[in-house]
This record gives structure tokens, sequence and C-alpha cells, in this order.
């Protein structure tokens, strides 16, 4: 029985031991942690819309959305997070479109589709074709539409653009109905 | 020396009717030949140039192998021949030459060498060739197939009767039914999205009138005698039928496999093979039995006898599994045709299947 | 024993893929490019490093009977730690390599050197023998994630290494290509073994 117990102790004396040095690496990195991650999120918007500044609202879904002014309150657009489920994987989206729904950039925030194929999605040149689309009516070529699907990934190259076709459309409706000032 | 050869001493059966390795494999070649011959005359020498580049790129892989593995060069028994012709055969007359070529070799090294060649191998040389192609270079085995001349891709010759100048009602709906295969097309108009748009346009039920059409008499008849796109080996039911029956008729294949095997598809695709908007019709059965790769897959695919159950009832169970597998896969799955996915699925589960339908020896007892 | 030769021996003698066939989940997940699998080999040395150190220490306190759930308990510490700090001051490597930084816990290599080795040999030997594996470890996945980005992808650490008319055969960087790769790299490793 004792012995049990000086082993049960050992045991205890080592996780406290490992807990104690994490709680305090986690405690250091944390703030650094969360600042990047805010930093990041920034910068993506940035790089969406230059110059913007944003203010963060939330949409009736649950959903937030930024609205983006320049200098004179002026609204210059919107930038908002489409995500729909591709072929394998959650498809998450970051999309920057101007007042009247044109989109300026889109960037491909998160993403697991099959390497070579759907995960082809993270190339410039397929990202770069959805600039000055209007939002609103986008399609893949195959349901002639504008954007071209990346070779052997329709179904990928399909999600992204029905889920920044669909949320721009709620988005849509929404500012419309929310009376926006 | 001499007279230890004489008295050799071996588990039964003692009677040899002849039948051997070499004998069973050219006859299969033979029983090929008629949708070899159909493919040509579809599509011209292409065909034939691509069959003979993956049936001798096999033979001359298996020699070579043969020969680093330091075991006696068999290639003449036809095997090797065999599973090349049948790589070809699952790829499109518009594919470039290196595919059969990529897909022989795949075939014989990683389907069949590696286990120990013939005998040893657990699922089909050739639909691992197939499969390994289809991963590889998916555009190129879907895109760019050819339609037999004078036909459409889908089968759907008489657009006319399904609409009313067909050609001004939707682009899509023209589109799909003349460059896409009949089981493409069937695959599509489950599709809701793609089903309401071209309903919308056309003003009426177009998606079920192209269904019905599918299933017609006219393209039952271009579906049998191969007037459709598809693939070199299994555009031509017809030839693949007459290949069948003189394999039967040689007792080289079994009826267990194909009839289960294809009587299973006929069940469920009567039950569930309808869209909404279509009625329930017998030339569906048919549809399905004669469009893609079916034919060829349930006679000379999932009849291989290293890979398929040597119990009887082991093979029922493996043809239905088989059937199952395939209309699960062309109804709800995300490719149209599924006959190589449900054989090499199903070829994994043979020694399971002979395991559990192994007859209990007379007088044994269960200890 | 002497230093040179504990640090040489994970490489190519007691490669862990290779030959003693330890961490097949890192070694089948991340090799589809070399960058990944050079991230991940470093990290996974790295921890190993820490962990033969910690252990080699400790050997002597451990009961044996609780020593796997110590090595665990250490291991684990030590992989949330390098996440961590990862996170928090290297952010650009840490995105590349996120998913696969938990994976490093339980991979097999530094649990199988903290029992086969570090508990029994002093501190000095057990760093020879973990940056030995680490390397052996590294090197074997980058050798394995240059095969299949090379076919697979065309490229080599993200760069074009095959003319432009070469149709990248996609089944290398998909989950087969992996298995392919690795029975071939160990049927040749077990061919030269024979030979010798």
């Amino acid at each position: 029985m004792k012995y049990y117990l000086k082993l049960g102790f050992v045991l205890l004396i080592f996780c406290a031991g490992a807990s104690g040095i994490l709680a305090y690496v986690n405690s250091l990195t944390t703030p650094i942690i969360a600042a990047r991650k805010a930093q990041d999120e920034i910068n993506a918007r940035e790089k969406l819309i230059p110059g913007a500044i944003f203010e963060e609202r939330e949409s009736a879904d649950g959903d937030s959305y930024f609205i983006a002014r320049d200098e004179s309150e002026q609204i210059i657009g919107f930038v908002f997070i489409a995500a729909e489920n591709g072929y394998s994987s959650k498809i998450q989206t970051m999309v920057g479109i101007d007042a009247d729904f044109d989109i300026i950039g889109i960037e491909i925030l998160d993403q697991g589709e099959t390497p070579g194929l759907g995960a082809n999605c993270l190339n410039e040149s397929f990202s770069a074709q959805f600039a000055q689309k209007d939002a609103l009516g986008l399609k893949v070529d195959k349901d002639d539409g504008e954007i071209v699907a990346l070779s052997g990934a329709t179904i990928t190259s399909r999600t992204i653009v029905n889920s920044v076709r669909t949320r721009a459309n709620s988005l849509k409706a929404e500012l419309e109905t929310g009376g926006e000032q | 020396m001499e007279n230890q050869n004489r008295l050799i001493v071996s588990p039964a059966p003692h009677v040899h009717e002849g039948t051997t390795v070499k004998n069973v494999m050219w006859n299969v070649v033979l029983a090929l030949v008629p949708a070899l011959i159909f493919a040509v005359y579809f599509w011209g020498i292409r065909a034939l140039t691509l069959s003979l580049t993956g049936a001798i790129t096999a033979v001359l892989v298996e020699a070579l192998i043969q020969k680093l593995r330091k075991v006696p060069i068999t290639v003449h028994d036809g095997s090797a021949f065999l599973t090349g012709l049948l790589v070809a055969f699952n790829i499109h007359v518009g594919a470039p030459l290196w595919l059969p070529m990529v897909g022989a070799v795949v075939a014989i090294s990683i389907g069949k060498q590696v286990f120990g060649g013939l005998g040893n191998n657990p699922v089909n040389p050739a639909l691992i060739g197939r499969a390994f192609l289809l991963a590889s270079w998916p555009t190129r085995m879907t895109a760019g197939w050819v339609a037999v001349r004078g036909h459409t891709m889908s089968g759907i010759n008489n657009f006319n009767k399904i609409a009313t100048n067909f050609q001004g009602v939707s682009q899509k709906a023209y589109d799909l039914v003349t460059s896409a295969t009949p089981l493409k097309v069937a695959q599509t108009l489950r599709d809701s999205t793609f089903v309401s748009e071209i309903n919308a346009e056309a003003g009426m039920d177009l998606a079920g009138r192209i269904f019905t059409g599918l299933t017609e008499m006219d393209t039952l008849k271009n579906l049998f005698w191969g007037n459709i796109g598809g693939c070199i080996g299994e555009v031509s039911a017809f030839a693949l039928l007459l290949g069948a029956a003189y394999l039967l008729y040689k007792n080289i294949i079994e009826w267990r496999i194909p009839l289960s095997y294809l009587g299973t598809v006929f069940i469920l695709s009567f039950a569930f093979g309808s869209i909404p908007g279509s009625e329930p019709s017998l030339m569906l059965p048919f549809f399905h039995i004669f469009s893609g790769g079916l034919l060829l897959g349930a006679f000379f695919m999932a009849t291989d006898y290293t890979t398929t159950p040597v119990t009887k009832n082991g093979r029922i169970i493996f043809g239905i599994g088989c059937g199952v597998l395939t209309i699960i896969i062309r109804l709800v799955g995300g490719y149209p045709e599924g006959v190589s996915y449900s054989i090499l699925l199903m070829n994994v589960f043979t020694p399971l299947i002979d395991m559990l339908t192994m007859p209990k020896a007379f007088g044994k007892v269960k200890r | 024993m002497n230093f040179f030769k504990e640090l040489t021996r994970g490489i190519i003698k007691e490669n862990p893929i290779f030959v003693i066939v330890l961490g097949m989940c890192p070694t089948l997940a991340v090799t589809t490019s070399v960058e990944n699998a050079l991230g991940m080999g470093l990290a996974a040395t790295f921890v190993l490093i820490c962990s033969n150190i910690m252990i080699s220490l400790i050997k002597d306190v451990t009961p044996a009977s609780i020593r796997i759930p110590v090595y665990i308990v250490v291991i684990a510490a030590f992989v949330s730690i390098v996440d961590m700090m990862m996170a928090a001051y290297l952010p650009a490597l840490h995105k590349s390599l996120g998913l696969f930084i938990p994976l490093i816990a339980v991979n097999c290599i530094i649990l199988g050197r903290a029992e086969a080795y570090a508990s029994k040999n002093n501190v000095v030997m057990s760093i020879a023998d973990a940056i030995g594996m680490g390397l052996g470890f590294t090197l074997s996945l980058s050798v394995v994630a240059s095969i299949r980005e090379i076919i697979g992808a065309g490229t080599w650490l993200n760069m074009r290494v095959t003319p432009a008319s070469y149709d990248p055969m996609l089944i290398a960087i998909l989950a087969p290509g992996a298995f392919i790769t690795l029975g071939f790299l160990m049927a040749i490793m077990s061919m030269i073994k024979e030979k010798k």
C-alpha cells in the first residue's frame, strides 16, 4: 500500500512540476499570441481595403462583418468572412467588397482540400480573378459565371464562389432592411 | 533418379482436364477482341494503338521485374497482356499514349509483382492501374472524351422530341446532352441546383424529359451498340456480351458473380434510380446495365480467379456486394461511375467472404 | 562508445524511420512537401533533445513501474512549451507547422528513445543520441518528401524543378503516395543492407 502511495506521489510531483512550468509559459505567451492574432486580422483587412477605418458589426444571424470607412467617414466597403463546406473541409474566405458590392479582393483563410487539386485555391492566379467582379452574381464558369474553376476541383471552386455570393447577398439584404445610415 | 518422379504423393484432384493459366488468359483476351474491334470501328486506329501500348508495356514490365526477382519469366501465359489490355480499356480514346503505359507499369509492379506475381495479388491489378491513373491525372482521365461519329456523347439523338427547338430552350441542357457521357448526364440530373436552373430557363420540366430521354428505346439501342462516348473497352454492350457468352460457353468464367452483380444493379436501379419528376420504368435498369463499365467489370474483372471468392455462396455475396456499391456510388457518390471502386473494395473483402462461406467438411466436428 | 559514434548511429544504421520503423504517423502525414518535412523534423529534434536531457537527469529518481507516465508528462510538457513559444515568437513558422506540433507528443521516436536510451545513459550520451536520431528522422522525412513533392507537384522546396510539360502525378502527394514511396524506400534500404 505504502509503495503505491509513493508511486502516486512521485507522479503527482512530476505532473505538478510540469503544470507549473506550463502555466508560467502560458501566462507569458498568451498576451503576445492574442496580440499577434488581432494584428493578423487587422493586417488581412488592411490588405483587402487599404487605408480604411474598420468598424465591427454583428449581423442578425450572429456572424460579424466590418464596415470600412475612409477619413471623411464615408463608407467605402465591407469585409466579411464566408465559410462553407467544400470537397473535404470547411473553406473560410475573407472577402473585401466596395460599397457597390464589387469585390476588391479575397483571401482564403483556412482550407483542407486535396493537395494538388482543391488546395490550388490558395494560388494567386485563382484569387486574383475575383477582383472587380460583382459579388452578388458571382458564379464559376461551369455555371455560366466569370470565375474559371480550378482544373479537377470544380467542387472546391464552386464552394468558394457560392459562399461568397450567398454571404454578399445576405449582407445586402441586411443592410437594406437595417436602414444603413 | 528417374524413378523418383514416378511416385508422387499429391492431394486431390488427380485428373487434370488440361486447363492452364495460359489457356484461360488467352481465351479471355480473345473474348475481349470484339470489344476492341468495335472500338477501332468507332474511333479508328487510335483505339488499337492505345490498347496495344498498354498490353505490350505490361508484358515488358512483367518480364523485367521477373528477371530482377530471378524467378522464371512467365509472360507468355498472357496474364500480363490481359492486365495491360484491361488498363487501356479503362481509358478513353482521347488520352495521350503515356497514360496506358503508366497505368500498365503501375498495375504490374504495384498491383501484382510486389505481392509475388500471379495468384498472390490481393486486388485486381488492372483496376489498381485505373484507380492510380484517376487519382493522379483526374482531368486527363475525365476530360476530352470523344463521341462516336454522328452521335452524341450521351446517346440521346432525338433532342427535338424532348423539347421543341431544344437548342433554343437552354444552352446548358443542350451542352449536357451533347457532351456528357450517359452516366454523367444521369448524375448531373440529380444535382437539384442544376435541375431547377434548366427547368426555370426552359419553363418546363426539362430535366425530367432529358431523364426520360435517357431510357428511351432509341437511346438504349445506342447504348447497346456503342454509339456513345465512353472508354475504349466499355463502349459497346453488344461486343462485351458476345465475349462474355464465349467465356461462359467455354466454362472459363462462372455465372454466379456476373448474374448476382447485374441482378443487384437491376433491382436497385429500378427501385432507387429515378429522379423526382420521372416515373420508374423497366427501361431504367437496362440503362444502368448497358452504360458505363458495368458489363466489362462484371464479366471480365469481377470474375478474376485470384481476387474473388472460391466458394459458390461467397461468389453470390461478392456479386451482390459489388452491385450495391456500384449503385451507391452512381446514385449518391461524387463520381458518375463506380464499377472499378466497387470491385476493388469487394476484392479486399474476398478472404473474409471465403472464410465465412467455407463449407464444413463432411463429418467434421466443431471443436 | 564515444560521442561521435552515438551521433551518427541514428542517421543510417539505426535510422528511426527506415530501420526501426518508428514515427510512421508524421512520416506519412507531413511529407507532402519538403518545407513541412524539414519543419517537422527540426521541431521533433528539438523536443527530442530536451526530453532526452530531462529524462536522463531524472532517471535515478523515477520508479521503474511508473516511468512511462512520467516520460509522457515530460514530453507533453516540452511539446506544449514549444507550441506556445513558437506561436508567440515565430508566428510564421507556427502557422505552417501549427497542426503538426501537437503531433510530436505522440511521435513514438521520442518516447522510444526515452525508454530505450535516455533512461539508461548519461546526459551527454543522451544528447548525442537525440541529435543523431533527430537528424536521421529529419533526413528521412526530407527524402520521402523530396520524392513526393518532385513527382507529385513538380517542385522542390516550392521551386519548380521539372520542365513545364511535366504533368505532375498527383497521387504522390495524396495519402496513397506516402505509403507507396515509403514502401519502395524501405525495400531499397533492406536491399542495400542484405548486399552488405
